[in-house]
């Protein structure tokens, strides 16, 4: 298949700007100033909003592969062991849990 | 050894860190669905590349012409905010980082560069944001090779490694007063992006989430 380019370069330079844009914007501004705070809160509400998106509606292909039950317990173990072991304690547990739970939910 | 080249050095460790095992199979998926689209490798490779920013990469890949060109645009404005909250950590020449700028590296560096002296933030985020990008892009190259290779099995922990990371970021962000009113802002604006259009949603939730959050912040 030979795909168009122009979509993906144009996609490229507008995101490229976006981030020259943002480093410009703010690199005279101190890192209290309101502005930069507010950027800090909305990309922090944008990454708790992914995560509650991909847990609670992921795509259909996606929550077909792993049911609400395997995500809850996978998030649930992570967390409970991030506490006892750390970021990746915390990540090993939740992608184990997760995985056996799918695996047990799709045996007929 | 200079002091640039130490904070450097720190930035590449850390972007091999915890969140590089999850970031690296959100990539091998990637990989392993433009090998399933019958997409050329160099088109996979410059989307990693080029885009660096995941929703809009499948947005690209899913949706041809122009309203692809839209629809990743949107999902992909979030690099402004995450921009301009690490800029004043960057310096002058900050703009040599703004290929690497990705919630990923963001993630990371925001807890880190705040504590480092004024212009090592620089080399550090180079270290760490180049490390995420080419880790990123080996990932989707493996993805593309192995994609039919792939146990059925790995599959829901590839599909969910990069939101498992995510949330265990925020689970610990809940626990810090300052990154608090932002991440419950987002947890309750979230319905947003599950009403509205994907390409739209997200950036709506984290908008309104965010803003909200930050008045909130402001008041008190």
């Amino acid at each position: 298949m030979s795909p168009d380019w122009t979509p993906l370069l144009l996609a490229a330079a507008l995101g490229l700007s976006l981030r020259l844009a943002g480093v410009l914007l703010a690199r005279r501004l101190r890192a209290d100033h309101p502005m930069v705070r507010w950027a800090a809160a909305v990309a922090g509400a944008t990454i708790a909003a992914f995560v509650v998106v991909a847990l609670v509606a992921p795509p259909p292909a996606v929550a077909a592969a792993v049911p609400p039950v395997a995500r809850a317990a996978g998030v649930l173990a992570g967390l409970a062991a991030q506490w006892r072991f750390g970021l990746l304690g915390g990540l090993v547990a939740g992608l184990g849990v997760l995985s056996l739970v799918a695996a047990y939910a799709a045996k007929p | 050894m200079t002091a640039a080249f130490s904070a450097w050095r720190a930035g590449v460790w850390a972007g091999m860190g915890p969140q590089a095992p999850a970031m690296m199979a959100t990539f091998l998926a990637f990989g392993a669905a433009c090998r399933e689209a019958d997409m050329p490798l160099s088109w996979m490779l410059a989307a990693c590349l080029l885009i660096y920013g995941m929703p809009g990469q499948l947005i690209l890949l899913g949706v041809p012409g122009m309203p692809g060109v839209l629809g990743a645009t949107v999902a992909n404005a979030r690099f402004l905010p995450l921009a301009i909250a690490l800029g004043p950590y960057l310096g002058p020449r900050g703009w040599l980082a703004a290929p690497f700028i990705a919630v990923t590296p963001w993630a990371v560096a925001i807890r880190t560069v705040p504590g480092l002296h004024p212009g090592l933030g620089l080399p550090w985020f180079l270290g760490c944001g180049g490390v995420s990008w080419g880790l990123g892009a080996a990932a989707a190259l493996l993805g593309f090779w192995v994609a039919a290779d792939l146990p059925a099995a790995a599959r829901p922990a590839l599909l969910f490694a990069n939101t498992i990371y995510f949330a265990l970021l925020i689970g610990a962000d809940v626990l810090r007063p300052a990154a608090r009113p932002a991440v419950l802002g987002g947890v309750v604006a979230a319905p947003l992006a599950i009403l509205l259009p994907p390409a739209v949603g997200l950036l709506a939730a984290g908008l309104i989430g965010g803003t909200a959050a930050w008045l909130w912040q402001r008041r008190r």
